[in-house]
């Protein structure tokens, strides 16, 4: 008897369910609302003169983990708005289909020349249709929204705190913030027992935060 | 087939033992629960031994998913490590990353700000709902068919989860796959307003917990599956490095966020939930109560929520920034599925990318069980017990 | 002879009006398992998605047809189309309006209940013949499951007989046509025995709750496994089929059939089936299946004792009590 009990149960609630309101979106007719960070494929603006803003610094391929932009800069060239020497790029190629989306190249983007865009692009047929160049790029920097993320303000935000503050909690070596020739830093990191016995399990993790 | 032979075979026999030594009373089935299957979670083998319905030696097979992560990890530098390990346990990605920027931050002897700290915290116990909603779809999803009961709550849970993926994508601008972690903290901050979203979302998912009972936990169907049916005693659990709620459910309260505590588990009181039968009910119960355990624990982290910077190294330049020339460590924290650890082997030939990384899986423990639980019981609750367990093959194989 | 060709144009008919209910029914599960989920359904082929299933069956006719390596081919070919034959076999004896049926048999029941009884058949035979250990499973657990449940599905369809003293289906809905509805009069039995009856019904048809033989979860999709096509297009058919029948037949032994408070005929006939057809798609929707041997304990424990009850009690009311109007 519980069991038709509980069946009437769960079938009440799939009635209940059943007259409210569908939650699908439908695609693509309708497109959801997308965040403001939303990052889904990539732009390459222009800066404020006008100029791509691009100074092929080949920072983004180098950060790529999955390696897929490819480009080839220019040596410094006098630009014709400005009148001020700078770099170009002739050929920038991103591999849209190959790329996971970290936005790792936005982060180390010091000149805030390539964004991520919240509008995707079209599905293709073929892999060629998915490699961006750099017309696809600069056309994508015109026509679809850019999200949120760029460079030198993601790198702002995360500056770390000032040395003098010494951190967050008191107890912590104020000296304790490694800095960029880490070859000469001594091994500090703390060696655990690689296999702990399960019953003292806790006792292996120090405190890391 | 004799009780002395059913008997041996189930006590004591290795598990690893090939199928074909056993077939020599000729009567028992060999069905391949194979790589291709609706229900395996993940790409993953079971090699059941039946006799008629029953099944008298289950051997997982794992492996299928595996794609190099660690010696991928060995080429890429530390900084880049972070989208690498995202999708390793595809289905709470914000655990996976905090694992391993501790790992290194312990390494480097970095101290994170403590508003970072919160932040990884509050993501944690979102993620961790999101996980348990989304294990609670697809364990209805083996005990009621894809086409029945079970896909009507495996759409209500996945609904819920869209509000928390919601909430993600405002804070890093990706539904799934966040890369928000970085080596010190966070690389984005959480945008203005995102306290009221995430509090309407618990609202909301709050409000609908008990009709997932009703259909799921509260069903006398349910629980006529799930009781007495694959029960891990404790020491079983211990012996086989088996965490998370599988353990709690056999009646161990071991929960690395109380016991070694990390992010702001120090300053927040984690109650762990415990059940003590060790069976699929048992599981399904904690992963209930973890559920409003999490919700309470991100209103309580939204509360406490600290200003101040959400990093405590310097930001991600270049590839080369990071340097290590040697040392090693192991961090571990409590992911939705158990114990997830990194091992880092600092050093090498490149300072710049780890000499070794070795992640200490939970599910993999978890599946190390089959061969010692699934025996005995029908085939039908042999699917009911994979589903219990709640693997991801992606960080089993990694 | 008459009776032959009055058969053949009635049966044609009654295929034909079936077949397109199933089309409809396609579409109104799909609409109505959506709302359930908080999703719409259907939406984009026709109107309101009314077209859906004659995409879904166009699609599944153009499907490569695959036979395994070491499959029986006969037998794999002869299962699907026994199954939709026998499911459709039953519908010739419910009367759907006060005219039309199309062999109005003195047996009408024993017939239904022989030809349901069939319906596990073709289930084993594709389970056998498809060389593969899931189908197999699938199809052991079939045997098993429509044999018991067929047990008390004979004993709840025996109280409309008692109580209507006849065992043509026709005379049954005649009957209450007459005289009440056996769910609302004497209700005490009518109901038990349609609850009974609609149970064994869901376990006949493989529906969840008692889905064990083509559990998705656990055997891949049980018995059809290995099928692709339009050999999985006719299986497809033929549970919905098997459905609607049976949904029909409970209409007929145990709410009166084409009878109606007002204006009796093939309307209400419809209506009341297409509410039992909703309702076993509103269960199925719901619920989780059980195991085999929770299933094999439902049905030996408690609905054939209870079967039994009923029909005692039915013989008693009618022997003993004020039913007795013969």
């Amino acid at each position: 008897m519980s069991h038709l009990y509980d069946a009437l149960r769960a079938m009440r609630t799939t009635l209940v369910t059943a007259f409210r309101k569908p939650t699908t979106v439908e695609f693509p007719a309708v497109i959801r609302p997308r965040g403001e960070r939303y990052r889904v494929s990539f732009a390459l603006p222009d800066d404020e003169h006008g100029e791509l803003a691009c100074i092929g610094c080949i920072a983004c391929e180098r950060i790529c983990p999955s390696q897929v932009i490819k480009m080839r800069s220019t040596g410094k060239i006098e630009s014709p708005v400005t009148g001020k020497k700078r770099q170009y790029v002739d050929e920038f190629v991103l591999d849209l289909s190959a790329c996971i989306g970290c936005e790792l190249c936005i982060q180390v983007c010091n000149s805030d020349a390539i964004r991520m865009t919240r509008e995707p692009e079209e599905p293709s047929y073929s892999r060629e249709g998915l490699v961006l160049d750099l017309v696809r790029l600069r056309a994508n920097a015109r026509d679809k929204t850019l999200s949120w993320g760029r460079g030198t303000e993601l790198l702002e935000r995360q500056e770390p705190p000032k040395a003098e503050k010494g951190g967050g909690r008191g107890g912590r070596p104020a000296a304790g913030r490694p800095d960029d020739s880490n070859k000469e830093a001594p091994a500090k990191a703390a060696v655990a027992p690689p296999a702990p016995a399960p019953a003292a399990a806790p006792a292996a993790v120090a405190e890391v935060k | 087939m004799s009780v002395q032979t059913q008997s041996a075979i189930r006590a004591g026999v290795d598990p690893h033992l090939a199928p074909a030594s056993v077939e020599a009373d000729g009567d028992l089935m060999l069905l391949h629960f194979g790589p291709q299957h609706p229900s395996t979670h993940g790409v993953f083998r079971m090699d059941l031994l039946l006799d008629g319905e029953l099944v008298i030696k289950a051997t997982p097979y794992v492996g299928y998913l595996h794609r190099a992560v660690e010696k991928l990890c060995e080429k890429l530098t530390y900084v880049q490590q972070t989208p690498i390990v995202d999708k390793n346990d595809y289905v709470s990605p914000m655990t996976n990353e905090q694992a391993l920027n501790m790992a290194f931050e312990k390494l480097l002897n970095i101290e994170v700000p403590r508003r970072a700290r919160w932040m990884r915290t509050i993501f944690a116990e979102l993620q961790r709902i999101a996980s348990h909603l989304l294990w609670l779809g697809t364990f209805t999803l083996d005990l009621g068919g894809a086409l029945g009961g079970g896909t009507t709550l495996f759409m209500h849970c996945f609904r819920e989860r869209e509000s928390i993926l919601d909430l993600f994508e405002d804070v890093s601008g990706a539904r799934f796959h966040y890369n928000t972690h970085t080596i010190g903290g966070n690389r984005h901050d959480i945008p203005a307003g995102w306290d009221a979203k995430v509090q309407r979302a618990l609202a909301t998912i709050e409000s609908r917990l008990h009709e997932y009972e009703d259909l799921s936990l509260g069903n006398s169907i349910f629980v006529a599956r799930t009781k007495g049916v694959g029960v891990l005693t404790g020491d079983l659990a211990l012996e086989l490095g088996i965490t998370g709620p599988n353990l709690r459910a056999s009646g161990i309260d071991h929960d690395l966020r109380r016991d070694a505590p990390y992010g702001a588990y120090d300053e927040l009181t984690v109650r762990p939930c415990v059940a003590s039968e060790g069976d699929c009910l048992a599981r399904a119960r904690v992963r209930m109560d973890e559920v409003r355990e999490s919700i309470r624990l991100v209103r309580a982290g939204l509360d406490g929520l600290p200003e101040g910077p959400i990093c405590g190294f310097k930001p991600i330049r270049q590839a080369t920034q990071v340097k290590v020339t040697s040392g090693q460590v192991y961090v571990a924290i409590e992911t939705p599925r158990g114990e997830l650890g990194t091992f880092v082997v600092g050093g090498g030939d490149t300072p710049t990318s780890p000499h070794r990384i070795k992640l200490r899986s939970p599910s993999l423990h978890a599946l190390s069980a089959i061969p010692y639980i699934v025996p005995g019981y029908t085939v039908s609750d042999a699917v009911a017990i994979l589903g219990s367990l709640d693997p991801i093959m992606g960080e089993v194989d990694r | 002879m008459n009776a032959l060709l009055h058969g053949a144009v009635y049966g044609a008919v009654i295929v034909t009006v079936l077949l397109t209910m199933v089309a409809l029914a396609i579409w109104g599960e799909r609409k109505l398992a959506g709302r359930m989920q908080s999703r719409l359904g259907p939406t984009l082929v026709g109107p309101v998605g009314l077209l859906q299933p004659i995409a879904d069956v166009l699609k599944l006719l153009q499907k490569e047809d695959i036979v395994p390596l070491g499959a029986d081919r006969w037998l794999f070919g002869a299962a699907p189309v026994l199954a939709v034959l026998f499911s459709l076999g039953a519908a010739a004896v419910v009367p759907f309006s006060p005219t039309s049926i199309a062999a109005d048999l003195d047996v009408g029941v024993l017939y239904v209940l022989a030809i349901g009884g069939l319906t596990v058949i073709p289930t084993f035979v594709a389970g056998w013949a498809s060389n593969n250990k899931f189908a197999l499973l699938g199809g052991m657990r079939a045997i098993a499951q429509s044999v018991s449940y067929g047990v008390p599905l004979v004993l709840a369809t025996m109280v409309p007989v008692i109580l209507a003293g006849t065992m043509s289906v026709s005379g049954i809905v005649g009957w209450q046509a007459a005289h009440h509805w056996l769910v609302v009069w004497p209700f005490f039995l009518g109901l038990p025995a349609f609850f009974v009856f609609f149970l064994a019904l869901l376990a006949e048809s493989n529906r969840i709750p008692f889905d064990i033989p083509e559990a998705e979860s656990e055997l891949v999709a049980g018995v059809t496994t290995e099928y692709s096509g339009a050999k999985f297009t006719l299986f497809y058919l033929g549970e919905y089929l098997h459905t609607l029948v049976g949904s029909a037949v409970a209409a007929a032994l145990f709410f009166g059939g084409w009878d109606g408070p007002f204006a009796p005929g093939l309307h209400w006939m419809v209506a009341k089936t297409l509410v039992l057809f909703v309702s076993v798609y509103w269960v199925r929707w719901s619920l989780l299946r059980f195991r085999s041997d929770q299933l094999m304990e439902l049905c030996w424990k408690r609905l054939t004792p209870l079967g039994v009850g009923l029909l005692l009690a039915a013989a008693a009311w009618v022997e003993l009590g004020p039913g007795g109007a013969r």
